[in-house]
């Protein structure tokens, strides 16, 4: 079943410190891709296992044969704040964009946020390839230019599958990256078996953004079978996933074998770059003839690549975040992100309130992802950009029964 | 916090206006809804046949506090021998956007105790819902 909530709790609160002509670019919003949406999508014979999927009552980003999460804790009640947790149109998407004040959003799935951990490879190959012409068809054809952007999913299970889906969708203008999860990926994405893909990317002049999510898999990155909680699982997952695939892309030397190669990562907040970066500098003073194409120390590298902000830490005071962006360069490298609509979604308010001049302001709220994606990430001005709240008079709706409509915890991903 | 003593300083702020923002059947037993004074959304809450008001923003990143679900909690300590117990059901409003728990009766954040969600007082005269703020 599918999220039936259709109350915007966005509506009014759009952020009201944004600045003058200040670009607001979204590098991480997620779009509900269920089986029976792609299933037009999906050539045969896997679209007959995507219409039994359809019929099947499924879990929030839960989905045995589609997203396997199998998170091996029970759902605690009302875990989950009570709102609508999926974004089913590209009109529903550009609505909730111009209350979070974002003029450019970037989509990512929802569901595919656990690609790697399907495993037969000519299935996942063939729900990739139905992803992206599902993402193009539907949510990057407006004919008026509504500020949507996407990034193509590239199957890790085949790199030569993958590098094609770069190739096929690398002309359209709306297409900005390419999508590459981070969890349950084996090997991790540094391996050299996917060269392909690096060599497809850099080629067509599209970064590579990583995304992480909460998967328990009895493998790297990390053991994450081994918390009882979502506190536990879901603290370590994302940073983890990122740490160890950035590791890998340093220790097989991807950003020095492709240098024009642009690589963002997101979803784990920014405070673990500048620890691993450290480290890693740390490690290369002993250690740089095991990976001697390397010929800067690795922080050198890591600063010339891209940081989401989602989830974007909270220290009781945000100055404490000014002075991580001090640490790798972040004023030149750190990006907005909202996560919109997943349970520890930022609003802009947060990423607002980093006390930091009005210049550094305008690249972390949209000048930094500009300089990743490129102008085609530049889209028009969200509509109502200048319009203060509204009163919306009295609302007598009254607040329903309990979390998630399918009973389960929103915090799983 | 004691709840009278909530009420009281938090509606000390601005002159003291009564508004009728409702019947009380809008409200039943169990129930919440957000109403506008002068241009806050305060939510309005009955708990156990007792009416409370809240002012519909969560400190956090400024969310509708009081449109989310009314719900119990988890709580665990050395009296419960440390095992989880379900507790002060109906007293928990959650944030819709991050789920953050406040008291309904204290305005009280459950997880950071030294913030609060403001608290106005509220009465029933006449099957009248009557906000002071």
């Amino acid at each position: 079943m599918t999220q039936t909530k259709t109350d915007n709790t966005l509506t009014g609160r759009a952020p009201k410190k944004i600045l003058d002509n200040m670009l607001v670019l979204d590098a991480d919003v997620h779009a509900h891709e269920t089986p029976g949406s792609l299933a037009p999508y999906c050539a045969m014979p896997h679209r007959k296992s995507l219409e039994i999927l359809e019929r099947t009552p499924r879990r929030y980003l839960d989905v045995p044969g589609f997203a396997p999460i199998t998170p091996p804790y029970p759902p605690i009640p009302d875990a989950g704040g009570e709102r609508r947790n999926t974004v089913t149109s590209a009109a529903q998407m550009r609505q909730d964009l111009d209350d979070l004040g974002v003029d450019v959003g970037v989509i990512f799935p929802d569901h595919f946020l656990l690609h790697p951990a399907i495993r037969p490879t000519d299935y996942a190959v063939a729900l990739a390839h139905a992803y992206n012409h599902w993402l193009v068809e539907e949510w990057l054809s407006n004919s008026e230019d509504d500020g949507l952007r996407g990034v193509v999913l590239a199957p890790h299970h085949d790199p030569t599958a993958a590098a094609a889906e770069i190739r096929r969708y690398a002309s359209h203008k709306r297409v900005a990256g390419v999508f590459l999860p981070t969890s349950c990926v084996e090997p991790l994405w540094g391996n050299r078996r996917y060269d392909p893909v690096y060599e497809a990317a850099q080629e067509t002049n599209l970064p590579v953004l990583f995304h992480s999510v909460t998967a328990f898999h009895t493998a790297f990155p990390f053991n994450l079978y081994c918390f009882d909680t979502a506190f536990g699982a879901h603290t370590v997952a994302h940073p983890f996933a990122l740490v160890a695939n950035l590791v890998s892309l340093l220790e097989s030397g991807v950003p020095a074998r492709f240098p024009n190669l642009k690589i963002a990562f997101t979803e784990g907040g920014i405070a673990w770059v500048p620890w691993i970066m450290l480290r890693l500098d740390k490690e290369y003073a002993e250690r740089r003839r095991e990976v001697p194409w390397l010929k800067e120390r690795p922080s050198h590298y890591i600063k010339r690549m891209f940081f989401a902000t989602q989830p974007i830490e909270e220290p009781e005071h945000m100055k404490d975040m000014a002075t991580y962006l001090t640490l790798f360069d972040g004023e030149n490298n750190v990006m907005f992100a909202s996560d919109w609509p997943h349970h520890d979604f930022d609003h802009p308010n947060k990423v607002l309130q980093i006390p930091v001049s009005d210049p550094i302001r305008r690249k972390l709220m949209g000048e930094n992802a500009l300089r990743l994606f490129g102008e085609r990430a530049r889209g028009p001005k969200r509509k109502g950009a200048q319009q203060s709240r509204t009163g919306a008079g009295m609302d007598t709706r009254p607040g329903t029964g309990n979390g998630s409509v399918d009973g389960t915890q929103a915090g799983a991903t | 916090m004691n709840v009278d003593a909530a009420n009281a300083a938090d509606g000390q702020r601005d002159p003291i206006v009564e508004h009728i923002v409702g019947n009380s059947a809008d409200v039943p037993e169990g129930a919440h809804i957000v109403v506008e004074v002068n241009g806050r959304e305060i939510g309005l809450f009955n708990v156990r046949g007792h009416y409370y008001a809240l002012l519909n923003h969560c400190f956090h990143q400024n969310g509708p506090v009081c449109r989310g679900a009314v719900s119990g909690t988890l709580d665990a300590n050395a009296e419960t021998g440390w095992q989880k117990v379900w507790t002060r059901e109906g007293e928990i409003v959650i944030c819709p956007w991050h789920a953050l728990e406040f008291s309904i009766l204290t305005g009280e954040c459950l997880a950071f105790p030294d913030k609060r969600v403001p608290r106005f007082p509220v009465k029933v005269e006449d099957g009248f819902i009557k906000l002071t703020v």
